[in-house]
């Protein structure tokens, strides 16, 4: 059987009164990336977390294969599903293995040594997304693209069978953006009863390359659409969900959806498209990304 | 460093530590000869008649058991508040918890001779558990005020800690004030730090106190080691945080507590073993914290040989880690790596 999480109907509020989502259905099984995108402030973070266990939704259900998600014990649950947050700030200097080694965790044995098996899947892990040649180096020490491969190899070394990633590209250059999503690609597709990836990502066009499936998330606390690219990234659904005006058009070589936002025409600068709710988690990040705001 | 070198490496740390707790027994103010003890012991010889092995059972052994425990307590809560708070600069001093167990310590100690307060409440020993509760109480404005949702401010981490720190001995030194004469070399204990205990019941105490706790903690060792990459990867992994931050606030800082209420403040030494023994041994806590709790241990018997062989008279021990500790933390400070580690 493969891998399934679904989240039914779920909303979450961080206060009462102050829904982040309302309702809203999503999910992703082995073998398929899906991507969650949305506008800033729409929730897909939280609606991460709340997929991942992290945060309980007030109404509606998480369900992995079959069974509640909060039926799960921590460590049972990150064995089979693995969560990497967007931001990783270490405190302490690991090098490279020792992080990967942190995800055996879920695996580990009261006193966290790690036996064969545990070294062995490190290794694994590590070969999967090319990273054994940096094995001994210090993590801190690593660039951007390299500490994304290595905390996707240690999250990897849970032997998981759903990945859930938040904006896992979002400090990278376009070369190592591609990178990282063909990376995430192969893992959803060439294995038997491959991973299942949900992947939160303000890029369109890199959701609309390489996920088999699109979620997109809009400012009025809804699921916008759901389905193919082709199906969701039009004008009218991404004008919608952004609340200002989205062109698409075809990839010249791809073929995929290629999408980008009109310049504000000078009139129509300020409230308009300020976004209407703010939601904490956003926030609590600080300021959202300038960029994003058109 | 490979891994085998660190192995090595710890290993060294742990035998100077065990030499450093032996020498202990032998070196102070009066010379031992250990043949004469054995002679002494092979003999049957009371305690009380035995000169040479009187003074390693009565004297040597009773101080260097409280300097060996009270170092690996407070290593090993610096290890752990430095994990829990993912901030290398946190230990119980800079958090202010040492000081204000101190105050509680010392105002217990008061509340009993002056008021006829019980010396036992609830079957505990009144000066521990009133040190325990100042700690505590501590610890929780500490975290209040720097913690905002699930990110801690650094600076307002130590800020909040060193001035709680100045309050409660500002609190101490005004008792100090106003006490009896005959009050005032005791109390200066408290503030001064020695591990000059009299027989075995204050190491009875020490050793209830810090080794059930000292176990709980190294029993984290693994989820330390997951949240030093967030609380959030932490988490997603199966580590229950708000548990893991509870508990070793209640655990730290209540060994924290008996070791000050026995010994007075020590500063420093869960600020500075745990650096050095991490330089050595990585950061995987596995490692880290037995190894730094040994060392602590050992590097507390090492400052008790300075405060009664090198410097004057019986210099107080506490005396002899700030010495040794406040350079250190300044140069902790100037090293900007500190500022990389805002969680």
């Amino acid at each position: 059987m493969t891998a399934n999480l679904k989240a039914e109907s779920v909303s979450f509020a961080y206060e009462p009164g102050r829904p982040v989502f309302n309702c809203v259905d999503a999910s992703v099984a082995g073998g398929e990336t899906v991507g969650l995108v949305g506008p800033n402030g729409s929730g897909k973070s939280t609606l991460l977390r709340v997929m991942c266990g992290l945060l309980r939704p007030q109404h509606g259900a998480v369900s992995l294969n079959g069974k509640p998600l909060s039926a799960y014990a921590g460590r049972d649950r990150a064995r089979r599903v693995a969560f990497l947050p967007q931001a990783v700030n270490p405190a302490f200097a690991l090098n490279v293995f020792e992080v990967v080694c942190l995800g055996r965790y879920p695996h580990m044995g009261a006193f966290g040594a790690l036996g064969p098996r545990d070294k062995e899947a490190a290794e694994r892990c590590m070969a999967g997304t090319e990273v054994e040649h940096l094995r001994g180096r210090d993590f801190l020490t690593l660039s951007g693209g390299e500490r994304q491969r290595v905390l996707l190899a240690s999250i990897l070394a849970q032997e998981p069978e759903i990945l859930l990633l938040d904006e896992p590209t979002s400090a990278l250059d376009i070369h190592h953006q591609i990178e990282i999503f063909s990376l995430l690609g192969r893992l959803a597709h060439n294995r038997p009863g491959g991973y299942g990836i949900l992947v939160v990502t303000h890029d369109l066009n890199l959701a609309a390359r390489f996920c088999d499936r699109i979620l997109l998330l809009g400012l009025d606390q809804s699921m916008l659409a759901e389905g193919p690219h082709d199906a969701v990234l039009t004008e009218p659904l991404l004008s919608r969900a952004y609340g200002a005006p989205i062109r698409v058009s075809r990839h010249p070589e791809t073929g995929a959806p290629l999408v980008w936002a009109e310049a504000p025409r000078e009139e129509e600068t300020g409230e308009k498209w300020d976004t209407p709710h703010k939601a904490p988690s956003e926030g609590r990040r600080g300021a959202s990304q300038p960029g994003d705001a058109p | 460093m490979t891994r085998p070198g660190r192995n090595m490496a710890a290993a060294a740390l742990i035998i100077a530590s065990i030499g450093l707790v032996v020498l202990s027994l032998l070196v102070g103010t009066e010379r031992v000869d250990l043949g004469q003890a054995w002679r002494e012991w092979r003999d049957g010889v009371p305690p009380s008649q035995a000169p040479m092995l009187g003074i390693i059972l009565d004297q040597r052994l009773p101080r260097t058991l409280a300097a060996l425990i009270v170092g690996c307590g407070l290593a090993l809560a610096g290890a752990a508040f430095q994990a829990m708070l993912r901030n290398p600069l946190a230990e119980p001093y800079t958090l202010g918890v040492a000081s204000s167990g101190a105050l509680g310590a010392w105002t217990a100690t008061i509340l009993i001779g002056a008021y006829g307060f019980p010396a036992y409440l609830l079957g505990l020993p009144t000066i521990q558990l009133l040190a325990f509760v100042f700690a505590e109480l501590d610890i929780i404005i500490v975290y209040m005020l720097a913690a905002h949702r699930d990110r801690i401010s650094p600076s307002v981490l130590l800020l909040g800690g060193i001035t709680m720190g100045m309050l409660a001995n500002g609190g101490i030194l005004f008792m100090r004030y106003l006490a009896d004469p005959n009050r005032v070399v005791m109390m200066d204990r408290w503030l001064m730090g020695g591990v000059d205990v009299l027989g075995y019941r204050p190491v009875l105490t020490l050793l209830v106190g810090v080794a059930p706790c000292a176990a709980i903690l190294l029993a984290q060792a693994p989820k330390f080691d997951q949240l030093g990459f967030g609380p959030e990867l932490a988490a997603g992994r199966g580590v229950n945080v708000r548990l893991l931050q509870a508990s070793t606030f209640v655990v730290g800082s209540l060994m924290t507590a008996v070791a000050v209420s026995v010994v007075g403040t020590i500063a420093f030494v869960g600020l500075i073993v745990p650096h050095i023994v991490r330089s050595i041994t990585g950061s995987r806590h596995r490692l880290l914290m037995p190894v730094s709790a040994v060392a602590g241990g050992g590097f507390l018997c090492f400052c008790d040989i300075i405060a009664r062989k090198i410097l004057p008279g019986e210099t107080p021990i506490g005396i002899v880690t700030t010495l040794l500790g406040a350079p250190f933390f300044l140069y902790l400070l100037l090293r900007r790596r500190f500022t990389d580690w805002d969680a």
